[in-house]
């Protein structure tokens, strides 16, 4: 399984760096900060944050739209321009598709985002003079995780829908959504009548908690790194929600007609 | 000779397409082998559930009822694709690759071993000539040499059964005839070929036993030049007159 | 006979030209006529200068809240309530109550010390939104953000300025984000010239801000040392104050508190006894510390008298 994974993974690697999306959006990200870092504010040569802010803004903007959009084609393509008739007619099982499609998307999301985060360390150890080694590892890995667990999501989201316009719109909401509103959701619930509040505290419970993994304030306010053993934690949980995810595409997937 | 592919009372239906519609049988009741070392010609108008046959073999689609073996290993196991070839009828692969980085891609999901995985994709793009291109993206490529590398890439594991579905549709003479050369050697070497087509000039010429199928039934199967003799006529005529076809001009 | 197929085509060869040259006449003609009624009709907008009011129109003004607020949310680090929190309501943001805090030159200890008590949110009386995790999401959740209370402190409230900076140029009627990012760049970040520049834009644009005349006249008393500059700044300001009151606008009563108030201290400095009795009378009328003023006018009464 690992053998046609790893193939498949590949394959998405080089698809990714192929194609001018990540280019495109590294290009922007870089101008728009270096732009905004050259503004004059009252002569101070040391203001540091609103950079910091606006270019991991901008890291979580682009590290999204390319994990959704990839994740999203992977298998519509395939089964649009017929690729995955030769593939399957090969011993490759859907699992092995499914799971190949995830650790492809997922490390080439991992490579964007070491990519961004260099940038981020340079900008940032420039103006700072001091880079905040731990801090920043912390972010990019968790960053890393919750895009685990986003690819997981789209992969699924894939084999519902068959058109990918539609799933990267529905998963761009959700995502949204759980990192602006799910940390609050629990708080909704409680002003609530039954049985909405305990339908939302059922939403609270199930959905992934994807905010866990937004350590940008952290960064932002120079407020040090979140505890290893949270991390720990927190790794583990964004891969029980990736392989959930991918559980349930399978489930859908394995026993679906290709003609 | 051992079977290669064996087909049991193989029935596959759809689902309807709308409301109150009844189930859509795409084949039905079909048997068949094809024997080690054939090369077996699957032949039917459009419709008739050769594609499906070939895609329940691939196991892109499950049967509905009956089975269906490859090298005796049911088709649901992705293991039985182990020792085959597939030219799908449309050919298209990953298109920001090479041929080149597309059959190293398939040579590893073969496990094919390192040190021989270069040597057999100069071997097969010789065959199918196609290595002045083989650093090109197949983007660039015209219908024809993307069918080329379409059957490079269904032989890369050295298949002894390949399954081609119309591997001549579209192509112009000279690929149909460079593609009927290939199947011919590989004949020759002992592979098992199973293969649909329109051809049936082609068919007749190049395989050694058919299945003539109609509406998801097998109305004929045997040996070509046994077919010609018994029926004192040629494999077009015994064709139009399986699928139930009669001349406006005749009529 | 021959002639009329000729001209015919002739004909339809030269109507896709002339349709063309007719719709490029009408443009022009119209561009003509519309140029000015959009003038008209454009109204304020079409003179702005700003790109951005232009682009964005009146919806600035919410991203000028927003970023005005993003200032706070930076002088509390990070620790802020959103809007699901719903924190103990506070009628100032936080970097505002600094502002109203008096300015004498004796005050300055006081002010002191209220820097430090910031460090503590509970000492300084602040809405503490956080309550005790609600479940395990919670718990664990509060380990990726910020939550405890600290304040921005040694110069590191610069880090606040490129917000009020963009909301004073999405929202440059907002006359609070001049008069706030005066106070931090006067007197915490060492820059009553790039201070007063700022007051100064936004005074063009608010030609009748008291706030912002008053801000200048600190910066006049306590950067500059400038006492006469000063008094005629807060004259100005409380002039401005008085002519809003008399046509109905209710002006800001605390800020008409601080204008006297300060006034009435920088007379009794100057030696000005009478008229520091007077703004000081004046301040009594309407401020809550009647009795603290009282005993002021009487010290500055028996200080006058002749020995």
């Amino acid at each position: 399984m690992m053998n046609n994974a790893f193939a498949l993974a590949g394959i998405v690697i080089k698809e990714l760096y192929r194609r001018k999306d990540f280019y495109v959006l590294f290009i922007l990200t870089a101008l728009l900060t270096l732009l905004l870092g050259s503004i004059n504010f009252f002569n101070e040569q040391n203001i540091a944050r609103y950079v910091k802010e606006f270019c991991l803004l901008l890291i979580w903007i682009a590290s999204l739209v390319i994990a959704v959009t990839t994740t999203a084609r992977q298998i519509p393509a395939e089964r649009e321009q017929r690729t995955i008739f030769p593939l399957l007619a090969k011993p490759v099982s859907r699992g092995d598709l499914i799971f190949g499609k995830f650790l492809g998307c997922w490390i080439a999301s991992g490579i964007v985002l070491v990519v961004f985060y260099v940038f981020f360390a340079v900008i940032t150890g420039a103006r700072e003079h001091h880079i905040h080694v731990a801090a920043y590892f912390q972010a990019f890995w968790m960053h890393w995780m919750m895009l685990g667990v986003v690819v997981g999501m789209v992969l699924l989201g894939s084999i519902v829908f068959a058109a990918p316009s539609s799933n990267s719109t529905i998963s761009f909401v959700v995502i949204l959504g759980i990192l602006l509103v799910g940390r609050h959701l629990n708080k909704v619930a409680d002003s609530l009548a039954e049985p909405t509040s305990s339908i939302l505290y059922t939403v609270y419970y199930v959905i992934p908690h994807l905010e866990f993994y937004d350590l940008r304030d952290l960064i932002v306010h120079n407020a040090g790194s979140a505890p290893w053993w949270a991390v720990g934690v927190a790794t583990i949980y964004a891969m029980v929600y990736a392989a959930l995810f991918q559980f349930v595409a399978w489930m859908t997937f394995r026993r679906k007609a290709l003609n | 000779m051992a079977e290669v592919i064996k087909v049991e009372k193989l029935t596959v239906e759809f689902p309807a397409g709308g409301a109150g519609q009844q189930t859509k049988v795409a084949v039905k009741n079909l048997n068949l082998t094809v024997s080690s070392g054939e090369v077996f010609g699957f032949l039917g108008p459009n419709g008739a559930g050769k594609t499906t046959t070939m895609n329940v073999l691939l196991g892109f689609v499950n049967p509905t009822s009956g089975s269906a073996s490859i090298f005796g290993v049911d088709v649901r196991q992705p293991i039985a694709r182990q020792r085959i070839g597939y030219l799908p009828e449309l050919t298209y692969y990953y298109k920001f690759l090479t041929a080149e980085e597309l059959l190293r891609f398939y040579a590893k999901v073969f496990r094919i071993p390192k040190d021989q995985v270069e040597s057999r994709i100069d071997e097969v793009l010789k065959l199918v000539e196609l290595e002045h291109a083989r650093k090109r993206l197949i983007k660039t490529y015209s219908k024809g040499m993307q069918q080329r590398a379409g059957l490079a890439q269904a032989l890369i594991n050295d298949p002894d059964l390949l399954i081609l579905d119309e591997p001549t549709s579209g192509l112009d003479p000279i690929g149909r005839m460079k593609v009927r050369e290939i199947i011919q050697r590989l004949k020759n070497e002992g592979k098992t070929v199973f293969f649909s087509s329109h051809e049936l000039g082609e068919v007749e010429t190049v395989c050694d036993r058919v299945a003539i199928l109609n509406q998801g039934e097998l109305k004929v199967t045997g040996r070509v030049d046994d077919l010609v003799r018994e029926n004192q006529m040629n494999l077009e005529k015994i064709f139009l007159e399986m699928i139930g076809y009669k001349s406006p001009v005749t009529v | 006979m021959d002639d009329v197929p000729t001209k015919s085509s002739e004909l339809k060869m030269a109507s896709p030209r002339l349709i063309l040259l007719l719709l490029l006449a009408s443009a022009f003609s119209l561009s003509t006529v519309l140029a000015q009624w959009h003038q008209n009709w454009a109204g304020n907008r079409s003179d702005n200068g700003s790109a951005l009011a232009v682009v964005m129109g009146d919806s600035r003004r919410i991203f000028a809240n927003h970023f005005f607020t993003k200032a706070d949310v930076y002088f509390h680090s990070g620790y802020y309530p959103s809007i699901f929190d719903a924190p103990k309501q506070q009628e100032r943001s936080h970097m505002e109550e600094d502002l109203t805090q008096t300015h004498d030159d004796e005050d300055e200890d006081d002010h002191h010390a209220h820097d430090e008590s910031c460090d503590h949110g509970e000492e300084h009386g602040e809405a503490e939104f956080l309550d005790k995790p609600r479940n395990i999401i919670d718990a664990f959740g509060r380990n990726f953000y910020i939550t405890s209370h600290s304040h921005l402190a040694e110069g590191e409230q610069r880090e606040m300025l490129p917000w009020l900076k963009i909301a004073a140029e999405l929202d440059p009627q907002k006359v609070q984000t001049y008069t706030v990012a005066s106070y931090w760049l006067r007197s915490r970040l060492n820059k009553p010239k790039e201070a007063e520049q700022f007051l100064r834009e936004g005074l063009r644009v608010n030609p009748d801000s008291y706030e912002i005349l008053f801000e200048l006249g600190r910066i006049q008393r306590e950067n500059y040392t400038n006492p006469d500059n000063a008094r005629n700044l807060w004259e100005l300001a409380l002039l401005k104050w008085r002519k809003q009151e008399s046509a109905g606008l209710k002006p800001n009563e605390f800020n008409y508190q601080q204008i006297i108030g300060f006034l009435g201290a920088l007379e009794e400095q100057q030696g000005n006894v009478v008229k520091a009795i007077e703004y000081f009378e004046a301040l009594k009328e309407v401020s809550p510390a009647k009795a603290d003023i009282e005993l002021r006018i009487e010290k500055l009464k028996v200080a006058s008298e002749p020995q």
